[in-house]
């Protein structure tokens, strides 16, 4: 039940920060990817920073664990191909519940995509790539 | 509607989730394993209903192992690992956590949705459309049905890549970038450069169309 309150909270945040940011609005996000507008990205090379000082802090103090994620063949054509997607629809995957609590109702069939995009992979990996991600499952 | 937060805000704001939910879950931040969590619902809540047993029960896990690795590769296998047995009595490692059952996932997913759709009514930002916005219908070329085929597209990009690069903007943006994985490094100069390439070309496209 804890667990589920601290998901909760933290998705509550989340939402609320990413709505008064405007990543969720496809204006915005163009502007950033044709660089004629750098609120976006400045927001976005801050977020990282501050977090970076704070977990390195955190490593240092703390000895907070250091958990990188693996490098596999996917990680290069996969994430091309989410930009890809993203610059079309406007949407990362924490995004497009952002859009549709704005009452973005076409935001549907983004998240129709998503879904089916995520299963999809899970089929095209077992079938036809199957390279190891270092982690179980994929 | 309102301004959005000026940078310097938004980037101590998001930064502030990033931290706070290392701290409070106790994981890195990643929105795209919440999705494939979900996605693979069934599986995942088998898994961790076995997960959850195995803690409870160490001794009988222990068992099932041993039963498992005497029917696979026999009594001398065992044996061998008799020698090791005191190595097992160990406590488990720290890196094994509380197995997340894809029902929290899912609270997480839907509180994204809820805090979202609450700021966006406090700060006047809600409004209900079909559309995603006029320059999203601009640049897609058009009709209703352009517009939902176009984000369905996006949308299956957007989880076949994710999905493959084994992260996404939150995992391997953020989380990952403020660990300094280098995997995670490559993976947003990658998704960025592609997303700033398909961009342009659109932007191109509009304007050599007469767009503003």
């Amino acid at each position: 039940m804890k667990q589920y309150l601290k998901y909760a909270a933290m998705g509550l945040a989340m939402g609320a920060v990413l709505q008064r940011i405007g990543f969720a609005d496809y204006d915005e996000v163009h502007r950033m990817f044709i660089f004629s507008d750098l609120r976006l990205l400045f927001t976005f090379v801050l977020a990282v920073a501050f977090s970076a000082t704070v977990f390195f802090a955190l490593r240092l103090l703390r000895g907070m664990a250091y958990e990188p994620k693996p490098y596999h063949p996917g990680v290069v054509p996969g994430s091309i191909t989410f930009g890809f997607g993203w610059a079309i629809c406007g949407a990362c995957p924490a995004i497009v519940f952002v859009q549709l609590g704005e009452g973005k109702i076409a935001a549907l069939a983004t998240l129709a995509g998503i879904l089916l995009g995520v299963r999809l992979y899970r089929v095209l990996h077992a079938r036809y790539l199957q390279w190891d991600t270092g982690s179980c499952g994929i | 509607m309102t301004e959005y937060w000026p940078w310097w805000l938004g980037g101590l704001g998001l930064g502030a989730v990033v931290v706070g939910f290392r701290l409070l879950v106790g994981r890195p931040l990643g929105v795209s394993g919440s999705w494939a969590k979900v996605a693979f619902w069934r599986r995942e809540a088998a898994a961790a209903r076995e997960a959850a047993a195995m803690a409870d029960n160490r001794a009988a896990a222990q068992d099932a192992f041993l039963a498992e690795t005497l029917a696979e590769f026999g009594e001398d296998a065992v044996a061998q690992l008799g020698m090791e047995a005191p190595a097992a009595e160990k406590p488990a490692p720290a890196a094994a956590r509380e197995a997340v059952p894809p029902a929290a996932h899912l609270v997480f997913l839907l509180s994204i949705f809820a805090g979202a759709l609450l700021m966006a009514v406090v700060a006047g930002d809600f409004s209900p459309r079909l559309e995603l916005s006029d320059l999203h219908t601009a640049l897609a070329a058009g009709s209703p049905w352009q517009v939902w085929f176009s984000l369905f597209m996006g949308g299956l990009m957007v989880g076949v890549g994710t999905q493959m690069a084994g992260g996404c903007t939150s995992g391997h943006g953020l989380s990952g970038c403020a660990m300094f994985a280098p995997t995670s490094l490559l993976a947003t100069a990658a998704f960025f450069a592609s997303a700033v390439a398909v961009s342009l070309v659109l932007e191109l496209l509009y304007r050599a169309g007469g767009g503003a």
